[in-house]
């Protein structure tokens, strides 16, 4: 059994960042730890391969533990059967990633090294299979470290408090009245305040405040270190290795509820009673004998049961839809939620956080340009349209009238404007999509380039009289310039993550305006009941209480 | 007070006799239990619904309750009960022998009542072998509430061994005079029995008492189990290094006061006035006192610290809290009581068993309320308290009130079978009060009237 764990300890990234000091008073050769830390480093530069390095401490972890467990052992013991490939399979690991990763990594397989002395004691316990480091099958994968992991990017601003996600999910994964998994609430507090009272100052712009309301979207944030598995005494709370998620298993989970209680965000909702949906009902359960059409019941990998509904008495909470991750329900649903695809404006964002030509990682890296891009593609006439209508020698008024007054395009010199922003803004940062699973800010970026560059083949949008007509003047820089276009038309959020402080390392992230310490929750835009959503789930329970006293309680 | 000679027919006088009130107490008992059983029973078909529970946040509710308060309660009575007997045994004091087997047994019934809770609290207890053993290797080093079960299994082991190596020396003593009815029962348990083991037991119970006490701050209700709580950020009520003397304090008042009341019983019930002596219930008062004292000031602590000091979620808890008027009540009550203890002390003919009897009982309410109330003010006031549904609502359920009465019913019922199995006063006591009866009188009463 695995315990998935994100970090390679199950108690977390800053219990790695003690480990080097640690490492001094274990009763193990600290130079000998030091000594394999820095070559580790070397490993993570390409300079040395893993098997190299395994070899090359091999005696000595041997002479000094007894053993030797660490985590390049199998790419030691493949290189001994086959010389080749190894090498080349960590070159390729490291180069295809960005920095993050590769810092990440670095530090990881730095302490990773430090951490033999710590191995140990452990093995002293568990036994040399449990041997943190060591075990096979998809622990493993805990020290080589994903390249995905999933997550979302949530534009408050752009949230207008509709509850389709809401709905969405309720419908995708069957859930009972009440249970939440995802929750959108409107909020106040001292300083900014709703509906009724104007005075959002931090608000710049018409374009980017979809409501009145501020707004809190609030799936489970997918923590990379996840209090929930941390105190889950069954391991049924498990964070998936190959793409983080931070799932419950049906099949183990006990009903003790500590991760409910351990979750700072109150994000899961336990089966108090048999679901209203039955197991047989579930959606995508219609031909339960193959494995490709169960989406829904039993499953991940046919071993697991991590999706839909819960039964009775164990715990549930947002899944960020691993069937659909997991192509079950089709490629095209891969890197999607039901959650995004339901909601209108593109509030949510969801993709693979580590991917910098994601849907999370641009709009959360660059929310104005992304904003610009999601509100500009619906409406861009394309190359096409532009070849046919516009000729050499046009002004840019000329090229403008010509295409607007085209049946199949609306243009005017403010689209043009944002969308040659946008060009001169993506100059410096990732533009392809890539091969990442619904990449689409990227994607329709895309359409965008090429209009500004089919246009630009007839019209000169740098030339000083078409800065003038596009309002990309107002400073010498043209970079300064097209970021101030954008601005003014997508406004500049701030981006925040929920409880940054309290050390889970949320996988959302948010733009917009953060609640503060004494924000609580008002009515929103739209009422939970008008579309038949339960907020206040104790309502329901409260009538199944034996000798339940309305109003009563501790 | 009695001049009477402890004898070995005294603590026999249980297991010899068969009295219709023993009946009643014994079917009174089993009702209890078996009421809360066939509540259990429907709690497992209807799921825990039925109970008053719900989730946190935008739901409205409490994900634990009565369960986890009493279960910790418990834990508590368990606990403090063990730390007694291990004082009695390792500091030498003899005035309390006849009471520390007694504290033993309560032991191992808080245990088993905190063990039963384990189970009903869950949603799936089915499962609890292949679930919470079958990962124990991966989730004892993050669970705590792994590292729970694994104390309280420990202890349980540790009390169980340490009340049978001293039922060794009784019992092969006796023998002649124990019912033969339960004659394999007792073959069984001093299997290999000599005289010259005695030494050597006496040392191993000096050292697993030892044990007990050092570990008692780290391992017991001093560590583990206040850390349940206090390790999670989620919520700040629970947070704060005082919560381990917070706990400590609160286990050994209840397992004073609920020594207390066994002890009034049996001395009711089989005339042991010169056994269970006056002596030793103004003693206990005393300790009563003293922790109870050391509880109130740990409060007062945890309440300045919120309010003053505090960032605004822990205010916000710290003074909701105090604003509770079962609260309140609780601490009233064990104010009160430490007020009467104090009184008595000064002005000995203040003191009367029934007083004793009174006042254990209010600690025991206060503590148990309070061990409730600190659970469900957890989930009132989270850190991230934005929910328009948060302070939710809870009331246990008439299968959770009940679950107090099945519990009770259980431990009472492990005494009532005791009671005829083995002597619940140790041997050594009455040996030890006979030949000390001189100058017993002189060496305690200076204690009593200080
Ligand atoms: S938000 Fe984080 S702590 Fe809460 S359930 Fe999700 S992963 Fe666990
Ligand atoms: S309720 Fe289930 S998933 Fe949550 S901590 Fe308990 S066993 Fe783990």
């Amino acid at each position: 059994m695995s315990t998935d764990d994100e970090s390679f300890h199950p108690l977390g990234e800053e219990w790695e960042d003690e480990l080097e000091s640690m490492l001094d008073d274990t009763e193990y050769d600290s130079e000998l730890g030091m000594k394999m830390a820095q070559d580790a480093m070397r490993v993570t530069e390409g300079e040395l391969s893993e098997a190299e390095f395994h070899d090359r401490y091999h005696e000595e972890v041997m002479e000094e533990f007894g053993e030797d467990e660490r985590p390049t052992k199998e790419a030691y013991e493949a290189a001994q059967e086959e010389a080749k490939g190894t090498a080349s399979r960590m070159l390729d690991k490291f180069d295809g990633d960005g920095d993050e990763t590769r810092r990440e990594t670095m530090k990881k397989m730095g302490v990773g090294a430090a951490a033999v002395g710590m191995g140990a004691f452990g093995t002293v316990a568990d036994g040399p299979e449990q041997s943190l480091a060591a075990e096979k099958g998809p622990r493993q994968e805990t020290t080589e470290e994903s390249d995905t992991q999933w997550g979302m990017t949530i534009d408050l601003e752009r949230c207008d408090g509709c509850l389709s996600c809401m709905t969405a999910c309720s419908q995708e994964n069957d859930l009972d009245q009440g249970v939440n998994w995802m929750y959108v609430m409107a909020w106040e507090d001292e300083n900014h305040h709703g509906a009724s009272e104007s005075g959002n100052t931090d608000v710049n712009s018409d374009f980017n405040r979809l409501s009145d309301f501020n707004m809190l979207v609030r799936p489970c944030q997918h923590c990379t270190d996840a209090p929930c598995e941390k105190v889950c005494p069954t391991t049924a709370r498990h964070t998936r290795d190959k793409d983080g998620l931070v799932l419950t298993d049906y099949d183990v989970c006990i009903g003790c509820r500590y991760c409910q209680v351990a979750c700072p965000y109150g994000v899961n909702y336990f089966q108090w009673d048999d679901p209203d949906v039955a197991y047989e009902d579930i959606d995508g359960f219609e031909d339960p004998e193959d494995p490709d059409e169960i989406t829904h019941a039993k499953y991940e990998h046919g071993e697991r049961w991590v999706d839909s509904r819960a039964p009775r008495g164990v715990m549930s909470k947002c899944t960020m839809c691993p069937s659909m991750q997991d192509g079950k329900q089709g490629e095209e649903k891969v890197g999607t939620t039901a959650c995004e695809t339901a909601c209108p404006p593109n509030a949510i964002q969801f993709g693979n956080v580590k991917d910098e030509a994601s849907d999370p990682s641009q709009h959360r890296e660059y929310p104005t340009k992304s904003r610009a891009v999601i509100n500009l593609n619906t409406d861009i006439p394309s190359a096409d349209v532009v070849d046919s209508n516009v000729s050499d020698g046009d002004s840019l008024e000329d090229a403008i009238e010509a295409i607007d007054s085209t049946e199949d395009a609306d243009l005017d010199a403010d689209m043009v404007a944002i969308a040659k922003a946008i060009e001169i803004r993506s100059r410096e940062s990732e533009t392809e999509p890539g091969d990442g699973e619904n990449n689409s800010i990227l994607e329709k970026q895309q359409t965008v380039l090429e209009f500004v560059t089919a246009l630009e083949e007839y019209v000169d949008l740098e030339s000083e009289e078409s800065l003038a007509t596009l309002d990309l003047d107002m400073t010498d820089s043209l970079e300064d310039s097209a970021q101030i276009r954008l601005e003014q038309y997508a406004g500049d959020p701030s981006s925040f993550q929920l409880l940054e402080d309290v050390g889970t390392n949320p996988n959302v992230t948010y733009l917009g305006t953060q609640p503060g310490p004494e924000a609580h929750q008002v009515e929103g835009p739209t009422k939970y009941e008008d579309v038949d959503l339960l907020d206040k789930r104790q309502e329901y329970l409260d009538k199944e209480t034996v000798g339940h006293v309305d109003g009563v309680s501790l | 007070m009695s001049t009477k000679e402890p004898t070995e027919a005294d603590i026999l006088r249980p297991i010899n006799t068969f009295t219709k009130k023993y009946i009643i107490l014994y079917g009174a008992a089993a009702l209890g239990l078996v009421a809360f059983l066939i509540a259990w029973a429907y709690q497992l078909q209807k799921g825990l619904i039925v109970t008053g529970l719900g989730d946190w946040g935008s739901g409205g509710g409490s994900t634990w309750g009565l369960y986890i308060g009493a279960f910790i309660w418990w834990v508590g009575v368990a606990h403090g009960g063990i730390i007694l007997s291990a004082a009695v045994r390792l500091l030498g004091m003899d005035r309390y022998m006849p009471i520390a087997r007694l504290a033993e047994m309560t032991t191992i019934g808080g245990l088993s009542a905190a063990g039963f809770y384990i189970l009903v609290h869950m949603g799936r207890p089915d499962r609890m072998v292949t679930s919470v053993i079958g990962h124990y290797h991966i989730t004892v080093n993050n669970s705590p509430l792994v590292w729970d079960v694994t104390v309280i299994t420990a202890y349980f082991v540790l009390s169980a061994t340490y009340l049978g190596l001293t039922l060794r020396y009784d019992i092969s003593r006796l023998r002649d005079d124990l019912p033969d009815m339960f004659e394999p029962v007792y073959k069984i348990m001093t299997i290999g029995y000599s005289e010259k083991e005695d030494e050597v037991i006496d040392r191993m119970v000096w050292w697993l008492a030892a044990a007990v006490i050092i570990m008692a701050p780290l391992l017991l209700h001093g560590g583990v189990i206040p850390w349940l709580f206090a390790l999670l950020p989620a919520m700040p009520a629970w947070s704060g290094g005082i919560q381990g003397p917070m706990f400590l304090a609160i286990a050994l008042m209840s397992a004073i006061s609920g020594v207390m009341i066994i002890s009034y019983a049996f001395r009711r019930a089989y005339d042991w006035d010169h056994i269970i002596t006056d002596d030793i219930f103004r003693g206990l008062l005393l300790w009563l006192g003293f922790f109870t004292l050391l509880f109130l000031w740990f409060q007062l602590q945890a309440n300045i610290n919120g309010v003053f000091l505090g960032p605004t979620n822990s205010a916000v808890a710290a003074e909701a809290k105090m604003a509770h008027p079962l609260y309140q009540m609780a601490m009233a009550m064990a104010f009160l009581t430490l007020v009467y203890i104090f009184l008595q002390a000064i002005r000995p003919s203040l003191f009367s068993k029934k007083r004793a009897l009174v006042a254990s009982c209010a600690i025991l309410t206060a503590t148990l309320t309070e061990k409730i109330l600190f659970v469900v003010e957890g989930f009132l006031h989270p850190t991230f308290d934005i929910y328009a549904n948060t302070p939710g609502t809870y009331f246990p359920s008439a299968i959770e009130w009940l679950s107090l009465v099945g519990t009770a019913g259980l431990v009472a019922l492990l005494f009532l079978n005791l009671s005829k199995l083995v002597p619940v006063v140790e041997l050594h006591a009455v040996e030890h009060m006979r030949g000390d009866h001189e100058h017993s009188d002189d060496a305690t009463e200076p204690e009593v009237e200080a």
